[in-house]
């Protein structure tokens, strides 16, 4: 049969792409040739990556890949641990994480984290978001910014009627979104997230991956997860890491790939990950 | 090799495919058969014979929808998934052209026809036959240069197709065989048909390979 030639330049509006929602436009961690040891031992060798605004990147990775060691990196977390040694630079928007005078709990502030198990103080639901903002002076108009962060955080309608209850008479899913809202009362720029779900039952996991896509309209999020499905679900980006074996037996992380979570998942570049995110790994 | 139940049900879906592909193939044969012989039983038998191969395509798309559902597969084994779903559905189509053919030829059975045309349809009907065969292989080989060599078997046929309305012309004032021109008009569209399917499952093994889908030239216009 004959084919028309077409004139796509005539197709006006039809041949125009989907306009984006302006995510991603700019660089938020620049890393480059990062390395991390802990006494001497390297958990992570030479990861280089950028995390954009707006974007949820995911690290993906069996265990001991050097993925949470990774993350912790970008609040600096691991200056809280004996012997640990970052190298390499860490950019963030064009400043160095670990130059000097570089404030750490300023850094921690603009950077919060939600960790695997959720860790409300023990106190009420509403000094729980407070306590932040309290600390760092943010005493103006306390009462809407725990209303303002629960309700980000998807919690404000269970809540709103028993804020000076314990908080640790919520819920497992409750609880984790209790610290998503602690995280977010203090006007952060990034939220770091480390296997924010795995201790979730599967109706508050989706609460959480619901609220990690409503979220990233206004915050930068960097998850780890090994649930691969939760990754597909939720990331813009996924970085996948796997551990390489050395010739003197010892073992470290490495950056394998990191691209859209759509070619990760459909046509990634690297066997490894290929054999990673179809479950023929080991 | 970890996932063992989830390849042994790779494995099945696959040959599956390569099974509706026989059929559909027997499907295409019979119909050739029956326009070479004006054998109308075999029309029937043809026409018939289309439940096997919806059945077996049924079977095959209740097998994808199982392991897509269970296994969530992801990257190579997803598209492996998606090109055996997408092939399947072309052969299904192989299968209802093969059946438009036998009808179309127990239709004219007693027309009168021209057998110079007769005998270039049925060349184009086993140069048809050749393509599917070849899609079906370099598919289970993941063979994307034989995949790729369909495009010129298809431009063979596809040519041939346009000669048939120019012979129909040439003879469409005979009242005795316009009628039956005309509907070998339809059965040429038809094996051309067959020619443009097994070009499509070619692309899906280019997709497999590669992960990239492009269209091998203008097969499907």
């Amino acid at each position: 049969m004959t084919t028309p030639e077409i004139d796509r330049t005539r197709l006006g509006a039809l041949a125009e792409p989907a306009s984006g929602d302006g995510r991603g436009d700019d660089v938020v961690f620049d890393v480059r040739d990062l390395s991390v040891s802990y006494s001497g031992n390297v958990a992570l060798k030479d990861a280089t990556l950028q995390v954009r605004e707006n974007y949820v990147t995911a690290f993906i990775g069996p265990s001991g890949c050097g993925k949470s060691t990774f993350i912790r990196v970008f609040n600096r977390m691991n200056d809280l641990i004996d012997g640990a040694r970052v190298e390499g630079t860490v950019l963030y928007h064009d400043r160095d994480l670990y130059g000097d005078g570089v404030d750490p709990v300023e850094v921690r502030r603009r950077i919060g984290m939600v960790f695997q198990k959720p860790n409300p103080f023990p106190k009420s639901i509403y000094d729980n978001i407070a306590f932040g903002p309290r600390v760092l002076g943010m005493k103006k108009g306390l009462d809407e910014r725990v209303e303002r962060a629960l309700q980000s955080a998807a919690l404000w309608d269970e809540v709103k009627d028993r804020l000076k209850e314990n908080a640790l008479g919520l819920s497992g899913g409750q609880q984790q979104r209790l610290c998503i809202a602690r995280a977010i009362a203090v006007e952060p720029d990034v939220i770091l997230m480390d296997e924010p779900a795995s201790a979730l039952d599967p109706i508050s996991t989706s609460r959480i991956e619901d609220l990690i896509h409503d979220l990233k309209r206004s915050y930068t999020i960097v998850i780890v997860t090994h649930n691969m499905q939760q990754a597909a679900r939720v990331a813009d980006m996924t970085a996948f890491f796997s551990v390489e074996v050395r010739d003197d037996g010892g073992r470290h992380g490495v950056l394998v790939e990191y691209d859209r979570t759509t070619k990760i998942f459909t046509n990634p570049s690297d066997r490894r990950t290929e054999d990673y995110v179809t479950g023929r790994f080991g | 090799m970890a996932r063992v139940e989830f390849q042994h049900a790779l494995d099945t879906l696959e040959a599956a495919l390569q099974d509706l592909g026989t059929v559909s193939l027997r499907a295409v044969r019979g119909a050739l058969d029956a326009l070479e012989s004006q054998d109308v039983e075999l029309c029937d038998e043809v026409i018939a014979f289309d439940d096997e191969i919806d059945d077996r395509y049924h079977r095959l798309e209740k097998m994808v929808a199982q392991l897509l559902a269970l296994e969530t597969p992801v990257a190579g084994d997803l598209r492996l998934v998606l090109a055996i779903l997408h092939g399947g559905i072309h052969l299904e189509r192989i299968g209802d052209q093969s059946v438009t053919i036998a009808k179309l030829t127990k239709l004219s059975a007693t027309l009168q026809q021209r057998a110079g045309l007769v005998e270039g349809l049925h060349e184009m009907g086993e140069r048809a036959e050749e393509m599917v065969r070849v899609a079906l292989d370099s598919f289970a080989s993941r063979d994307v240069a034989r995949a790729r060599s369909l495009v010129e078997l298809d431009e063979l046929i596809d040519r041939t197709n346009r000669r048939v309305a120019g012979q129909v012309l040439e003879f469409v004032d005979d009242p005795a065989s316009a009628e039956w021109g005309m509907r070998m008009i339809v059965v040429s569209r038809c094996i051309e048909r067959i020619g443009d399917n097994a070009v499509d499952i070619g692309e899906q093994t280019e997709f497999v390979v590669t992960g990239e889908f492009r269209e091998f030239g203008d097969a499907s216009h």
